[in-house]
């Protein structure tokens, strides 16, 4: 019973990043039948021929075949699989009947989704907050309730004196401006008149930056300037000793994407000044310097935020999605310095906080009726007496010095797992539980107050309470932001760091174009989803696009483009959706040329759902290994011609190349290196159908009507906002969010509100049925 | 000022105060001189592999001339080991940067995992401890050997991805450390203030309770997390109770305020975090460190060298002359840094002993890769620069393919950890490398 040969069997996974490689040993001629039925016994065919490699369970065996034996392939598939290769050591002779027991057998014990649902029952684990919702919950714990609101796109509000000095009496000009880029040289502005005391300028209002990360403000300018963002007392640039020859004052802040931050901007001319100028940029994350855009201003003031500065350590993404689900010492420091940050802004900020002074009679109740909200905000739930006194009183009556004592107050709460873990109440779910569940899926944060007064009331008791809710939630730009992150990591635009290409080949696409073309497809995507229909389709589908003068004139756009950006129709026959948007298209390519396995990839896995195994052998793209003339088609499938390669880039090539008509820069092509492009190739379905592709838009078509593509988006959504496995959450519920998916006309918000919905009742099914 | 960083900006609303706290008190004076001279080890990184041409010397024994890349160190050529032919001859998953970053300290494979490579089969965390932080732990086992910090991992422009490309040290298998890029961040890890320390000494009694309760509330299976999380609180009392013993030899050296971490100020972060490097020592907060910079695959686009592409790419294309210059040029950085470092450990007497830092002070440069174009993990460029018990420098080595473990275990037994094996035991036949002179 030893083999004498083996042979190597790959198998597509679910999760498309584990090698699976099976090991099948057996005799030749030992296909068990039972002795009294002619029917084959699959599980004594695999007690016998496989399970010495693969483990009774297929779990795999340790130095035969270390891989559980887990995929997505069909038993039509298998069968077919194992009748042509298996046993490993005479392909062939397992075949008809026997394989396909065998077959039916593994697919049904171990091998498919369903069966590892059976064995390995998935459940919602004990979660620590993630680094993002840390940052959010504890913004949003000094939230006032109603926020001001701002309409951006109007640029700020301006101010003019026609003296240096600010004086009422002095004042000139009341308007607003787009965008803050003046060179006034030598001359007053008219609206100054005549004067030889200089003038001055107040630009006031909000700015909304559009992503979260760190952005680099910067004023340059031959005058005196003072700029605050987000803290009114304390400027971020300090510039009021200016340089006749012009200065360029920079300083970084931290911004959480979607939210409007007060702005204030002063600048005076004096009279000694030769020349008068001032020019307001910033660099945002993933983005270029640039004049800060109208688009991300506002006249009105909003009310600053607090954010933490403390760095933290990388959450775990190893299963797709950042998840809450291990400690270090790394993070507990950073848990500690967010504590002590907190800590210290309370105390310096107890007078407007607690909105009492320290001279107050009353300071000491109203000390304590502050620390308990926000206790309980902290906590998404109303204390019990014994918590008040634990967490409230004892620490505030345990210092001397009442800063010290709300210090104290601050330190335990956000060191408390109360604060720091989601569901901590678990055995049992109430109100407060499913309020949890509902703003931090939307929003990564804290309850706001209406859910919180839901709880309170008992007004989330039913699938239709619940709903309602987060539909209302979806207003608010917390869910923008948060959807903003859930469609980053679907078009993996988290990860991108740099789309410079060889200037020689692509002179113009500077790192401007590279920042616009990012704005240009977060446009894109904020409209698609957040117009009514919501239309999940037109994510792919869409011909037009976001473009300004500077990406019309870089793509030979003719147009009535604007500086800002305007939506322009394409020509259908060359861009489809987000898979033609030329910053995905110049991500997915090399430094000189385009790149139809980055692409094909990409596309196979994001956008079509397929799954991949990683490659069996390491084969680099050089592009000196080819003869000269070649196209990149021609390279790509001499490259992977191998039989090894062949198993996944029979899938990926077709899907790379219907992208070939464009450039590494995203421009539509109908040469490559002077040869005509074909762009046309046969892509096998998973069911082993064959489907001509003719370009991008047969990919899209072909995407916006597969199952699986519909799955794969779905449970990308839902790992992004639930930060849970999916199969805890019920077998069936796959299903049910893809039939209602459709039902709706792929209606992404109500997608999301689906799968909050069916987040927040797990486990108080009985509860909602009940009062239903 | 014109600038204003946000951490600045931090620090003037108040901020300064809100730091793990540790240090009080002026610099003290004449703390006894230590039994033994204190031996402190520092590995050095730099990624994408060496320009072998212009690196290696030809010669070798105490007579050999240093090639391009190693002329900034031309002073310190008799405190140098070249050792060439250290091979690191771990393999198993993952593809050649992943191994060549991961089992560099590690010296063990990786286990299987789900971060997949250009090449190889997917993999995840090393499984095993890293040198470092074996012989940090050592020393800290012992009362004569003990700080407060035992060791440091300095970052310079690493990437906020936690992946086997981005991580060297190790605590133990599956754990990886993340190395500190923000010389802010470290600089309040040294030196933040006590103010906040009783608040922060009060409440964690209260902590470790509530971490008890809460774990009553939920699954077992859940519950390991909490004893994990509980685990942690204690640890953090003890270390402020360490800190509280403890008084500074030196002044916190005084940073340059607003340095961002991005790419163009990649010079100034590594100069500010070498400096602290040398503080911590000088202050005795840490017998072992690691500077790393940026990570295996590290693209830094070096414009202050005037060369526009990212490194990572121009290592691909090192038969390429051209290409080949600019990477001695980004090498030679790399080797100035070290200088920078040298410099100021030679010149630093050596606290509360004889001669000079430099003297008590072992640092080895290392690389993911041997070479860039190839993704050889053969003749890793290890150099050795200082001193330590059991390595006669000023020499250049050509050894035989010897495994990379064999090395560790020499500087383990210089740091007086006497390891018969360390990693992978198989890689680690014939013990330690005989490092002195004949």
């Amino acid at each position: 019973m030893v083999a004498s040969k083996k042979c190597r069997w790959f198998v597509a996974l679910p999760s498309g990043l584990l090698l699976v490689s099976l090991w099948l040993t057996s005799p030749a001629s030992a296909a068990p039948f039972s002795l009294f039925s002619r029917k084959p016994d699959g599980p004594a065919i695999y007690k016998q021929q496989c399970a010495k490699c693969h483990g009774p369970a297929g779990q795999g065996v340790k130095g035969k075949y270390n891989d559980p034996l887990v995929g997505d392939w069909s038993t039509e598939k298998l069968t077919r699989y194992i009748a042509k290769t298996m046993p490993e050591d005479k392909p062939g002779s397992c075949t008809g009947p026997n394989a396909d027991a065998v077959a039916r057998y593994i697919h049904d014990t171990f091998y498919s989704r369903a069966a590892q649902a059976k064995t390995q029952p998935a459940r919602v684990e004990l979660v620590r907050l993630t680094n993002r919702q840390h940052l959010l919950a504890v913004a949003d714990l000094f939230r006032a309730g109603e926020e001001p609101k701002v309409t951006p796109g109007k640029g700020l509000a301006a101010v003019g004196y026609k003296s240096r000095t600010i004086r009422r009496e002095d004042k000139a000009l009341e308007r607003n401006d787009g965008k803050i880029e003046f060179d006034f040289g030598k001359n007053r502005p008219e609206w100054a008149g005549e004067g030889t005391n200089g003038f001055a300028l107040n630009w006031t209002g909000s700015v909304l930056p559009d992503e979260s990360g760190d952005y680099e403000f910067v004023v340059k300018t031959a005058n005196g300037v003072r700029l605050w963002v987000n803290n009114d007392e304390q400027p971020l640039i300090d510039g009021s000793v200016s340089s006749f020859k012009g200065v360029e004052h920079t300083a970084t802040l931290r911004l959480i994407g979607g939210r409007a931050y007060p702005l204030r901007l002063e600048f005076f001319k004096t009279s000694r000044d030769p020349l008068a100028n001032v020019t307001l940029l910033w660099q945002p994350p993933h983005g270029a310097r640039q004049v800060i855009p109208a688009r991300n201003l506002a006249p009105e003031r909003a009310a600053a935020t607090f954010i933490i500065a403390t760095p933290f350590p990388a959450d775990d993404s190893s299963v797709g999605y950042e998840r809450g689900v291990s400690v270090s010492k790394e993070w507990d420091e950073a848990v500690t310095h967010v504590a002590i940050e907190v800590a210290t802004y309370v105390a310096k900020n107890l007078d407007r906080l607690t909105r009492s002074k320290a001279s107050d009679k009353d300071r000491a109740a109203k000390v304590e009726t502050f620390c308990a909200e926000l206790v309980a905000k902290a906590f998404r739930r109303p204390l019990t007496d014994e918590q008040k006194n634990l967490f409230v009183t004892l620490p505030l009556h345990s210092a001397a010095k009442p800063e010290d004592g709300v210090k104290r107050v601050v330190l335990l709460t956000l060191k408390s797992p109360r604060f720091l873990y989601l569901g901590i109440e678990g055995v049992q779910s109430d109100d407060f539980t499913i309020a949890e569940r509902l703003s931090f899926g939307l929003w990564d944060s804290l309850p706001d107050a209406a859910l919180t007064k839901a709880a309170v009331e008992g007004k989330l008791r039913t699938r239709e309470q619940v709903t309602e809710q987060a539909r209302r939630m979806l207003a608010d730009a917390r869910t923008r932001g948060k959807m903003q992150y859930f469609l980053h990591h679907w078009l993996q635009m988290n990860h991108i760091e740099d789309l410079t290409k060889d200037p020689s080949l692509f002179p113009g696409f500077t790192p401007e174009i590279i920042s616009d073309l990012r704005t240009s497809l977060n446009l894109f995507l904020d409209d698609v989803v957040w117009t009514e229909s919501s239309d999940y389709r037109r994510l792919l589908l869409e011909d037009d696009f976001f473009v300004n003068t500077r990406l019309a004139q870089f793509y030979g756009i003719t147009s009535n483009a604007t500086e800002d950006f305007v939506r322009v129709q394409l020509d259908p026959k060359q861009r489809s959706g987000v898979i033609t948007h030329p910053y995905l298209l110049a991500a997915f390519s090399y430094n000189k040329s385009s790149s139809p396995i980055h692409r094909g990839v990409f596309l196979t896995r994001n956008i079509v759902g397929r799954a991949l195994r990683p490659p069996p052998i390491a084969v680099a793209f050089k592009d000196g290994d080819f003869k000269p003339g070649m196209s990149m088609r021609e390279k790509i499938t001499e490259l992977t011609r191998s039989q090894a390669c062949q198993s996944c880039h029979s899938v990926i090539n077709p899907l790379g190349f219907s992208l070939e008509n464009f450039d590494a820069v995203g421009r539509f092509r109908d040469k490559d290196d002077n040869r005509p492009i074909n762009a046309a190739a046969d892509y096998t379905t998973d069911d082993g159908g064959i489907v001509r592709l003719k370009g991008a838009r047969d990919v899209a078509e072909f995407a916006v009507k597969s199952e699986h593509a519909h799955n794969a988006f779905i449970e990308q959504l839902f790992s992004q906002v639930v930060k849970q496995p999916m199969p805890a959450y019920g077998p069936d519920v796959l299903n049910q969010l893809r039939l209602s998916f459709v039902q709706s006309g792929y209606n992404v918000q109500k997608l999301l509100v689906d799968i909050v919905t069916v987040s927040a009742l797990q486990g108080t099914a009985k509860l909602a049925s009940t009062t239903k | 000022m014109n600038a204003l960083h946000r951490r600045t900006f931090l620090k003037q609303a108040g901020l300064s105060a809100a730091t793990l706290p540790f240090i009080t008190g002026l610099p003290s004076l004449g703390l006894a001189a230590p039994a033994r001279p204190r031996q402190r080890l520092v590995f050095m990184f730099s990624p994408n592999g060496t320009i072998p041409a212009a690196y290696w010397p030809d010669a070798t024994g105490t007579d050999f001339q240093l090639k391009e890349i190693m002329t900034p160190l031309a002073a310190f050529k008799d405190r140098m080991l070249v050792l060439n032919g250290v091979h690191n001859k771990v393999r198993g998953d993952g593809d050649s940067h992943m191994r060549g970053m991961s089992c560099l300290l590690t010296g063990i494979e990786l286990f299987p995992g789900n971060i997949m490579g250009g090449g190889g089969a997917p993999a995840g965390w090393a499984s095993g401890i890293s040198i470092d932080q074996e012989i940090k732990n050592y020393l800290q086992s012992k009362d004569d050997t003990r700080t407060r910090f035992g060791s440091l991992e300095f970052g310079v422009g690493v990437t906020d991805r936690a992946d086997p490309w981005t991580r060297m040290s190790y605590a133990g298998a599956n754990k990886p450390i993340a190395p500190i890029s923000d010389p802010y961040q470290m600089y309040e890890k040294l030196y933040g203030q006590m103010k906040d320390k009783e608040n922060l000494q009060s409440v964690l009694d209260t902590v470790k309770g509530d971490l008890q309760k809460v774990g009553k509330l939920i699954s077992a299976q859940d519950r390991r997390l909490l004893e994990e999380h509980q685990a942690l609180v204690r640890q953090m009392e003890k270390e402020i109770a360490t800190a509280k013993d403890q008084k500074l030899r030196t002044a916190p050296p005084a940073l340059g305020e607003g340095v961002a971490d991005q790419n163009d100020n990649l010079p100034r972060l590594s100069r500010m975090q070498i400096d602290l490097l040398v503080n911590s020592f000088v202050n005795d907060m840490a017998r072992v460190a690691t500077l790393q910079f940026t990570k295996s695959v590290g693209g830094a686009r070096m414009n202050w060298l005037d060369i526009k592409e990212g490194h990572h790419a121009l290592s691909h294309e090192d038969k390429d002359e051209a290409v080949a210059a600019k990477l001695v040029k980004i090498n030679q950085w790399f080797a100035g840094e070290l200088a920078y470092l040298v410099q100021k450990l030679a010149s630093t007497p050596e606290p509360g002993g004889e001669g000079m830092m430099l003297d008590n002070t072992l640092i080895v440069w290392t690389n993911e890769l041997g070479r860039g174009s190839s993704h050889t993990l053969d003749n890793i460029p290890f150099l050795l620069v200082g001193g330590a018990p059991g390595f006669s420098m000023g020499r250049s080595l050509k050894l035989d393919k010897v495994a990379h473990n064999r090395l560790h275990l020499a500087l383990a037994h210089a740091m007086g950890h006497r390891l018969e094996t360390f990693g992978k035991a198989s890689l680690c036949e014939g013990g330690p490398l005989k490092l002195t002179a004949a």
